[in-house]
């Protein structure tokens, strides 16, 4: 059993008005797999409110899954929310369908680090584990 | 309830939330270090319990009623707890996402929980999470239980008020609690009130509880309610306040005092206990049970800071 993530607590989120929420939910599953206490909110969340959760949550990190092609100017307002909450230290990490060409410029926007679907669940937990180590 | 003419000072969320991962984390040492010589809460607060099956509607339940004293100009902090899974110990933590649906409220605060080392429905070092947020300000603290069964009393000894949710439909269920919780709520609440058999729920819970002693004795309210709909919240709302005051005047604090203080040692020493055994040398479990009790025993003090 992996464990590599045991006593980190991530928040899993989606900004926007994306249709299905599966993706961000096996993320979540694996996480948790790899020991992590996932906070998960739902779909179409505010990023004001997911500032606010990862605040009252102090969690390690924040996800966001993004589907809807929003996701420059969703990274940039929860960015700003996170600022706002004195939560700006907190790493932020993306993961949906990203454009390669995108990934520059959401870590202009703060982002520390792009998923995308080429990478298998156990790649992803392992870089996640990586850089909260 | 505060003094309407002050402005209070807004919640800050993010010192507050890293002060309570502090707290949750502490190994026992730590979490005496910072309880040593502390009094306590200087105001009078609220905290109040929800507790009752899996699966019957205590997040949402616990939504709609946060509302309902947000209405009432009280600053309300709530601790959801989720089961840690005992194999990888990670949680899904999904509670709040049915308790502060809206998320903008200035006056609510919630926090989610892994129960981590807790096999009592609550979390590690609980007692002290609910006496941190009651340092900071709050007239209600609310604490969801994990889906629950039979045996919660440690959550009753940790609150002024324990709410018990049950739902209809799930004939099992009162069989189940008869023994355990039914002796200890403080107010039953029969959720999804639109599925069939709740009103005849209501009646056999209401045949089922410890009948007073006295007439000074708390009669424990049985309330219809749909968290989906908001029926019945207001009944609870009043439900909640009819025990507060039943409290006030015929409950000797200091017995409540040490009630609760009773309780939060016991969480201490528990975790202390689990502390001592998830850290053992596998050797030990090759004794004999007596001598391991022994040893283990022997453990679990230290010098005091």
């Amino acid at each position: 059993m992996a464990t590599q993530l045991q006593g980190k607590r991530i928040l899993i989120a989606k900004p926007g008005l994306d249709g299905h929420d599966v993706g961000a939910k096996v993320i979540a599953l694996a996480l948790r797999d790899a020991g992590a206490e996932v906070i998960y909110t739902g779909l179409r969340k505010t990023p004001d409110y997911i500032a606010r959760v990862a605040a009252e949550e102090n969690v390690d990190a924040v996800g966001l899954s993004i589907l809807s092609g929003s996701h420059l100017e969703l990274v940039k307002l929860t960015a700003a929310a996170l600022k706002r909450e004195h939560a700006d230290d907190v790493p932020l990490f993306v993961g949906g369908t990203i454009p390669r060409g995108d990934w520059n410029a959401l870590k202009e926007s703060g982002v520390d680090c792009v998923f995308d679907s080429e990478m298998s669940l156990e790649q992803i937990v392992d870089e996640v584990a990586r850089r909260l180590a | 309830m505060t003094d309407a003419t002050a402005p209070r000072a807004p919640i800050n969320r993010r010192a507050l939330g890293r002060a309570l991962s502090r707290i949750a984390d502490a190994m026992v040492a730590e979490a005496l270090a910072v309880l040593d010589g502390e009094a306590g809460a200087a105001r009078e607060v609220w905290r109040c319990g929800i507790t009752g099956p899996a699966g019957v509607g205590k997040s949402s339940l616990v939504g709609r009623f946060v509302n309902a004293r947000l209405a009432h100009k009280r600053r309300v902090g709530v601790v959801a707890i989720d089961p840690s899974s005992p194999y990888s110990q990670g949680a899904i933590l999904g509670d709040r996402i049915r308790i502060d649906a809206h998320g903008d409220d200035a006056e609510l605060f919630v926090r989610s929980l892994a129960s981590r080392h807790a096999r009592d429905g609550l979390a590690d070092n609980i007692a002290n999470v609910l006496a941190l947020l009651e340092a900071h300000d709050f007239d209600d603290v609310l604490v969801e239980t994990v889906g629950a069964g039979q045996s919660q009393y440690e959550v009753r000894e940790l609150v002024d008020t324990l709410i018990v949710v049950l739902m209809p439909g799930a004939g099992d269920m009162v069989q189940a609690v008869k023994a355990g919780i039914l002796e200890t709520g403080d107010i039953y609440v029969i959720n999804k009130a639109d599925r069939p058999g709740a009103k005849e729920m209501v009646a056999e819970i209401a045949s089922v509880l410890r009948h007073p002693q006295s007439s000074d004795d708390w009669l424990p309210p049985v309330v219809l309610a749909s968290a989906l709909g908001g029926d019945g919240i207001a009944e609870l709302d009043a439900a909640c306040e009819a025990h507060r005051a039943w409290r006030a005047s015929h409950l000797d604090a200091a017995t409540a005092r040490r009630t609760r203080r009773r309780a939060h040692v016991r969480a201490l020493v528990a975790r202390r206990l689990a502390e001592v055994t998830d850290g053992a040398d596998d050797a030990l479990w090759d004794v004999d049970v007596a001598s391991a009790y022994h040893a283990v025993v022997a453990g679990l003090d230290y010098p005091r800071r």
